[in-house]
């Protein structure tokens, strides 16, 4: 996948011109991405520069203010979560939104049994699970587990619906080094059959995992490039890494 | 979690009583008793109603009473008006759902948030209510019955037997009826709580957003439940209302809707034996304390519930069975069953 994504042609995703608004503030700002079918893309930048709040606009979680989404390269913009979510798109949010209050079985299993019929959905579920390394929870209640487990439970669901693109926000946070190298693993398994945006904070994590990536400052793209090359641009170092260079300091 | 119903001892437990209470309660318990038990049986389905929407589709309403009276004002015209009771039943529960699925669709298209749902449902009971009330004069009619106004319906037939409008139910007979009606109604929501229907409510009620974003449609899944759980409390309002041969709009009053919240909160939100028992043990309470006359039972009862509420937040089933759980670990540890086979006891 060395090829710059700028050919025309078929794109999974594809925005023109997303603009989100909150009343003065500008979260994301005239953004144009798009996304090849298959491709793995990390999206990296700053806290508060919008990578959330753009993915809240492409499931549908939020109207965008201006703009326009494509997915499939069908128009998305104004559809309802469910909707936009049954044309095949998963998303792990960054805040963990899982169940709470039933198992981590049920949970997985609930996502399965949107697509499939009440058995397949169970054989999926446990073969998911398996694939999570979260075997050994299955029968815990998600509200009990630790931050990295329900980030762990969080992703079983998304790929236990097999979509064809998957958005993952801040998926590593919380998690524990093992736990790390497994998602990184996982990430990597399902972006062979389905595209892939990440949004991560973790270097380490990004290093394995990431090719092309996208750099978002301040609600608007600001690089777009192969990681080696963002690795060394001075500016992203100011805009992303020099801020956590400060912010070790 | 995911035992399946038929291998709940729970379950058949309950049905076992309901089906023992059915068949050797007229028996065994005098007449007055069997009618005091009759009382607590409908109020037990009116419970359910929202034992289901509020701890199983995570639906606060303080409405209702909006389709407890709406039911009994169905039955008591429509029974009145046929003079066989068999359809008016049948209405009784289908012209709340039916409301229940118009109110719903505005609330949950609507993207109302908890505490507005919560506002709608009280001012929809409240307009009930204050309507009930002006319905006095005879142009107030329908079907040639007349509302009544504030002094209600009265003459409200008992039950009879399916097209036989003159064999009327005796008392032992409407007391069975009425327990087998609790009993369907049970079984008939433990099936749908343990369904995927049932199940996909459960997740809605632990968090919407992750259900939506797995595909599934959280308004329309409202919807459903809401109406359900109206048609159920239209249906107890028809059986008090036959129960009392009598209907005024008291039956919309707020204080319908808030001993529903008060019996479910008592028993426990997210069980249904638990609002059962709500309704036998407050009730039973109102009563002792109305017969000594030394307090106001309203003031006993508010002090009760906050007693309750401080001691017992999650209700009384679910505090008693996380204390046998705990109770049963620590026997097992007792007698040097290992730590991990206690943490499996407590995990489930």
């Amino acid at each position: 996948m060395t090829e710059t994504p700028k050919d025309e042609g078929y794109r999974i995703l594809r925005t023109s011109g997303l603009t989100m608004r909150f009343g003065g503030v500008t979260a994301v700002d005239n953004v144009d991405f798009e996304l090849r079918d298959g491709e793995l893309r990390c999206l990296l930048g700053p806290n508060g520069a919008g990578k959330s709040t753009f993915f809240k606009c492409l499931t549908g979680q939020l109207v965008p203010t201006e703009g326009r989404v494509l997915l499939k390269e069908q128009p998305i913009t104004g559809l309802n979560t469910h909707e936009i979510v049954n044309m095949g798109v998963g998303i792990k949010t960054q805040v963990p939104n899982v169940f709470d209050g039933i198992s981590v079985y049920e949970n997985v299993r609930l996502s399965a049994r949107r697509k499939h019929t009440v058995r397949i959905a169970r054989d999926v579920a446990e073969a998911t699970i398996e694939k999570c390394g979260i075997r050994h929870l299955i029968r815990r209640e998600v509200g009990q587990l630790a931050h990295g487990q329900r980030q762990l439970v969080e992703l079983a669901m998304v790929l236990a619906a097999s979509p064809d693109l998957i958005l993952l926000d801040e998926p590593a946070a919380g998690m524990t080094g093992d736990e790390r190298d497994r998602l990184a693993q996982l990430v990597l398994e399902a972006a062979r059959s389905a595209a892939v945006i990440v949004v991560e904070h973790d270097m380490q994590f990004i290093r394995q995992i990431a090719k092309f990536v996208t750099v978002f400052n301040r609600g608007a793209i600001f690089r777009e490039a192969m990681i080696d090359d963002i690795m060394r641009d001075r500016a992203v170092q100011e805009i992303y890494l020099g801020k956590q260079a400060d912010a070790a300091a | 979690m995911e035992k399946p119903l038929t291998r709940d001892p729970g379950f058949w437990i309950m049905v076992g009583i309901g089906l023992a209470l059915l068949v050797l309660g007229p028996i065994f318990i005098d007449m007055f008793t069997i009618m005091q038990i009759t009382q607590y049986v409908v109020l037990s389905v009116f419970a359910l109603s929202l034992a289901y929407i509020w701890g199983f589709g995570g639906i606060l309403s303080f409405g209702q009473a909006a389709f407890f009276g709406l039911g009994a004002y169905t039955f008591a015209v429509s029974s009145i008006s046929i003079g066989d009771t068999t359809l008016p039943l049948v209405l009784s529960f289908a012209i709340p759902a039916a409301f229940g699925v118009a109110l719903g669709y505005f609330m949950f298209y609507g993207k109302l948030s908890d505490v507005y749902l919560g506002v709608v449902t009280m001012v929809v009971t409240l307009i009930f209510w204050k309507l009930a009330n002006h319905t006095a004069g005879p142009e107030y009619s329908i079907a040639g019955v007349r509302l009544g106004g504030f002094n209600g319906i009265p003459s409200i037939p008992t039950i009879n037997f399916p097209g036989q409008p003159d064999a009327w139910l005796d008392p032992a007979q409407l007391f069975r009826f009425f327990m087998a009606v609790l009993v369907v109604v049970y079984v008939v929501l433990r099936i749908l709580i343990a369904s995927d229907f049932g199940r996909i409510s459960i997740g809605i009620r632990e968090n919407e957003t992750r259900a939506a974003l797995l595909g599934y449609d959280i308004r329309r899944h409202k919807v459903i439940v809401f109406a359900l759980g109206s048609g159920i409390a239209g249906l107890s309002g028809a059986m008090w209302a036959t129960y009392q041969s009598f209907i005024d709009p008291n039956a919309f009053s707020m204080e319908m809707s808030a001993k529903a919240l008060i019996w479910v909160m008592a028993g426990g939100v997210g069980t249904l034996l638990g609002p059962i028992l709500g309704v036998i043990g407050l009730q039973w309470l109102t009563l002792k304390l109305g017969m000594m006359e030394l307090l106001n039972s309203l003031v006993v009862l508010g002090a009760i519930m906050m007693v309750l509420v401080l001691a017992l937040p999650k209700g009384l089933v679910p505090t008693v069975k996380s204390a046998c759980l705990a109770g049963w670990a620590l026997w097992r540890r007792g007698r040097g069953v290992s730590a991990s086979a206690k943490k499996v006891t407590s995990d489930d």
